[in-house]
């Protein structure tokens, strides 16, 4: 075979088997027209092939359709699992915070009657605003941290995510603009809407930063509660913070902070209940289970 | 004409009875079905040329099936399966093509 390969597929579209039997016919002398069973023959295992050639394409054009069919049940079923579990969780949700109302007014009502339990409230109120427990609002400072731009000889696609790529705001930049803050003497602090409460956390997975396990993106606000004037002038003395504006110079990182006459944070997410205690030991208390895998 | 209505049938009851398909056949299937219609479209032409053989058709039609479902399942026992089904089609796909373009000639003598 001189021919290569595809010159051979493009060439014998037809199999040469016809043309071999053709010749064989030709060779023996048999007439084009066979006998008559034989002819029968023939057609009928022809029409055999051609009803399991059918047979095959309908098969597989109903698997295919059913296929699909089946795909977008299975995810239409999935989503409403979704929607009903999300349901749940904003009835139970809701019940929560008409419990935790109730409990709170309560709770006020039988302390407010005596003066031992208005110093439990007053010391109450004071850790509440300390756990970031209730949202707060007042003046205080803003401090705004963003990536550089994108250059424009850089690949949007693959060129973001590596090392070289200094202009991007790190779990670290958020936390000392963060610590300076509190130094600063802030009473309250939300990052992009998200108050930091004393167990918060500001960490790196991946591309993202995540306070208190939530993704936040770029630009990262950083709001302090606080008088903005002392807020500011012991802000900028953080050593920490003049490096900081430095790095951000130098990477063309935008960082910038303005003193605000009204800002309002948010509660932060509420402390979860991990160990009850019976104040009154009695044989009938119910001991509260502290909150699984909390 | 009865090749015809041998397809039209079995199209019909494919459709109709739905038969289940065992599960480890169901990824040969649509290879099958495109080495059928090679076959197919082969005999056509062989009738349009004049010298169709109910034997070769029959056989060329059993084997293509077989061997392309065949090829398939060797390449995922080797881990080379979207590459061997791939190569399959393509060179199916040229056959039915060629086959297409004759039958054409033969039809519209264009």
């Amino acid at each position: 075979m001189g021919a290569s390969l595809l010159d051979a597929v493009l060439a014998e579209t037809l199999d040469p088997a016809y043309a071999q039997a053709a010749r064989d016919r030709a060779a023996q002398g048999t007439p084009s027209r066979p006998a008559r069973a034989h002819r029968m023959r023939g057609q009928v295992l022809v029409a055999l092939t051609m009803v399991v050639a059918g047979l095959l394409v309908a098969v597989t054009y109903h698997h295919a359709a059913m296929k699909s069919h089946g795909r977008e049940q299975i995810r239409a079923a999935l989503i409403g699992d979704i929607q009903k579990a999300s349901g749940v969780t904003d009835d139970l949700a809701a019940e929560l915070e008409r419990l935790r109302a109730q409990v709170a007014s309560t709770r006020e009502k039988l302390l407010a009657a005596t003066s031992v339990g208005q110093q439990a409230l007053d010391q109450l109120a004071g850790a509440e605003q300390g756990a970031a427990a209730v949202p707060v609002t007042g003046p205080g400072l803003l401090v705004t941290l963003a990536n550089a731009k994108a250059s424009a000889d850089q690949d949007p696609v693959g060129g973001a995510a590596d090392a070289s790529n200094g202009g991007q705001v790190r779990d670290g930049d958020l936390q000392v603009v963060v610590n300076a803050l509190w130094a600063a003497g802030a009473e309250a602090i939300s990052i992009n809407g998200q108050r930091l409460g004393p167990t918060s956390a500001i960490r790196f997975a991946g591309e993202a930063v995540l306070v208190d396990f939530r993704p936040v993106t770029n630009p990262y606000e950083v709001s302090a509660i606080g008088d903005p004037k002392t807020l500011s002038s012991r802000f900028i003395a953080v050593p920490e913070v003049a490096a900081l504006a430095s790095v951000a110079l130098s990477f063309d990182m935008r960082f910038d902070f303005a003193q605000e006459d009204e800002l309002s944070l948010p509660a932060a997410g509420t402390p979860e209940l991990r160990v009850a205690r019976a104040d009154t030991p009695g044989p009938a208390t119910p001991a509260a289970d502290p909150t699984p895998g909390g | 004409m009865i090749p015809i209505i041998g397809l039209a049938a079995g199209v019909l009851l494919g459709l109709f009875f739905d038969p289940t398909v065992p599960l480890w056949l169901q990824p040969y299937l649509p290879i099958a079905v495109v080495a059928a219609l090679d076959a197919v479209f082969g005999g056509f032409r062989a009738r349009l040329d004049g010298i169709f053989d109910a034997r070769v058709f029959v056989i060329s039609f059993v084997s293509n099936v077989v061997v392309a479902a065949l090829i398939v399942f060797l390449g995922d026992q080797l881990g080379v399966g979207a590459q061997l089904s791939t190569a399959v089609v393509v060179v199916l796909g040229i056959r039915i093509f060629g086959n297409a373009a004759a039958i054409r000639r033969h039809v519209f003598r264009a």
